[in-house]
């Protein structure tokens, strides 16, 4: 058997000339992959081209779960203010007090879950992105990449309320937000851009490799353990210490939480390290995923 | 003109496509082309097969083409790989100028069941690349052509499999392809609206740059409609030709191959009571 490399060729434009004659004229244009810069222009151009099916996505996601329910969207409300409710029960039955922190605990680890959330839902959807849509990605032909937008964008809309809910309930732990507090919602980009990049990883993986998504999953979950979210992060428990100070996630959230609380920066050299690491491997992920996805995807219909 | 001279809308030169045929090697051999890009896409490794072997074909201004073939013969993977869901492993894919190709797989894909048919026309048209503006101005001949009514308005969930198939049919023909590929689409739904498809279609093939491929194993649809018909089996192309009566009586020979001339022929004859 000879080795062809498949092509994608247009070709083929017909012209009247003045005689009435058909005049073909043949042009091919071979679609190579293209490069780094090719591929992020395509991918632009691909989500600009369908940004009316992303909206379509958008509204979908935000509402097919409440279609059924009487209250529908304030759902979105209502569960964050239970959430930090509950908090404010435990700390005054005094359940939650470990110690020193900056601001109080309950306030602490308010915000850092909340964080922590950020990352690890937009981890968590995005690996589902070929999963869990596999049955119309091959009935229809269009650009998957809207369908990772439509995951950051919902992710942002899904976050943004609770958060509002989250900063009323720090007001009230006595928690003054200072002007460098504004910054807050870009200090969370690299831990976007972190969480999408895992999560386009393991999309693939799941299609696969079943049993490495599963261990990374497993991981991800045990990772806030290893991170300062539920303690401070001058934690002195040996091997602990180690890894939190090598811990990505450990700058990358503490950083985004200092600014909010108490205007200050944390580790901000290592901070911006990590982040500079986030935006290359995401920048790197994404090219690779939608070189190899369509490869992939046919062995999702094979499961 | 004949169709040596005519310029094809789509040419397919020596396509190839291989699948894995079990689980665990579609798995080692996923992780495998992960990690590094396969240098010869067309080494058929162990436990893989041909989903598509070398196969040609051309798509001409003006026909329907009917594509048959038996369960697993590869007409599926061949739409998929003409529509551009996924890559094939070797060949041409050769298209006269930017072709719009729309293809009908299956009804309920990308559809929601707990919306409105109004609200999944947005979505189902958005997913095929059109515009707001777009489907706004084809919002009535959706309507007119679905003939769907006030059940437009109701939840797509509650809809008949016929009603399902008036709308995604409607939907699809609103996109305005150059090449229509119906996948065993109008398969369901009641006799009147598919008796409207069909003089759609022919009335489609007679506007400039229009072709479409029908993919079905329904016999007697294929002879009423197609201009030419394309026989598979085991994922070759074993057979095109004009004369449709010839090629169907070759598609279900060979579905009956394994059985002697005597049995061939009675099943044949019953095939003709039922189906042509």
């Amino acid at each position: 058997m000879y080795f062809v490399e498949t092509e994608k060729v247009s070709f083929l434009k017909m012209q009247k000339d003045n005689t009435g004659i058909d005049q073909v004229s043949i042009s091919l244009k071979v679609e190579r992959p293209p490069g780094l810069l090719g591929s992020w222009r395509k991918i632009i151009h691909n989500i600009s081209r369908y940004r009316f099916f992303l909206r379509q996505l958008v509204r979908i996601n935000m509402l097919v779960g409440f279609k059924k329910s009487f209250i529908g969207l304030l759902w979105l409300f209502i569960l964050p203010v239970i959430a930090v409710f509950v908090w404010i029960l435990l700390q005054g039955a005094g359940i939650v007090d470990p110690g020193k922190t900056d601001i109080p605990y309950p306030a602490y680890v308010l915000l850092s879950t909340s964080i922590w959330g950020f990352f690890i839902e937009i981890y968590r959807t995005v690996s589902q992105v070929l999963s869990g849509n596999g049955k119309i990605m091959i009935m229809t032909k269009f650009p998957h990449e809207v369908l990772v937008a439509e995951k950051i964008i919902v992710h942002l809309i899904r976050f943004a309320i609770p958060l509002a809910v989250n900063l009323v309930a720090l007001l009230l732990f006595g928690i003054k937000f200072s002007w460098l507090s504004l910054l807050f919602p870009f200090t969370l980009i690299p831990l976007l851009l972190l969480g999408v990049s895992i999560g386009l990883i393991v999309a693939l993986l799941r299609v696969v490799a079943v049993d490495i998504s599963s261990l990374i999953d497993e991981f991800m979950r045990f990772l806030m353990y290893l991170t300062p979210i539920v303690y401070a992060p001058r934690v002195e428990i040996g091997w602990l210490s180690g890894i939190v100070e090598y811990n990505p996630l450990t700058y990358l959230i503490g950083f985004s939480r200092d600014i909010l609380t108490t205007g200050s920066f944390y580790e901000p050299q290592k901070y911006l390290i990590w982040t500079g690491i986030s935006i290359l491997f995401f920048i790197v992920v994404v090219r690779f995923f939608f070189r190899v996805e369509s490869r992939m995807l046919e062995r999702l219909i094979n499961n | 003109m004949d169709q040596a001279e005519k310029i094809p809308l789509l040419s397919l030169e020596g396509v190839y496509k291989k699948f894995s045929t079990d689980i665990r090697s579609n798995m080692v051999y996923g992780i495998r082309d992960l990690i590094s890009t396969p240098k010869n896409y067309m080494h058929l490794r162990k436990r893989e097969f041909w989903a598509l072997d070398d196969i040609n074909l051309k798509l001409y201004e003006g026909e329907i083409a009917g594509v048959v073939g038996a369960n697993g013969s590869g007409k599926t993977t061949l739409m998929r790989i003409i529509s551009g869901i996924y890559p094939a492993n070797g060949g041409k894919i050769l298209m006269a100028g930017d072709k719009k190709v729309t293809a009908v797989f299956a009804l309920r894909a990308g559809m929601q069941q707990l919306f409105t048919g109004r609200e999944n026309v947005y979505i189902k048209g958005s997913m095929y690349g059109m515009s707001k503006e777009e489907i706004d101005a084809q919002m009535t001949f959706i309507e007119e052509f679905s003939e769907l009514g006030d059940k437009l308005d109701r939840p797509f969930g509650n809809y008949s499999s016929g009603m399902r198939a008036r709308l995604a049919y409607s939907i699809a023909l609103a996109t305005d392809p150059d090449i229509f590929i119906i996948d065993e689409a109008l398969a369901v739904g009641d006799s009147v609206f598919k008796a409207k498809c069909f003089d759609n279609l022919k009335d489609f093939v007679k506007r400039p740059g229009k072709g479409v491929l029908f993919v079905s194993n329904n016999i007697k649809k294929v002879m009423k409609i197609a201009t030419r018909i394309m026989v598979m089996d085991f994922g070759k192309m074993i057979l095109q030709t004009d004369d449709i009566q010839e090629g169907l009586l070759y598609y279900v020979r060979n579905c009956l191959r394994h059985l002697d001339d005597e049995q061939i022929e009675l099943r044949l004859n019953r095939v003709r009571d039922y189906d042509m």
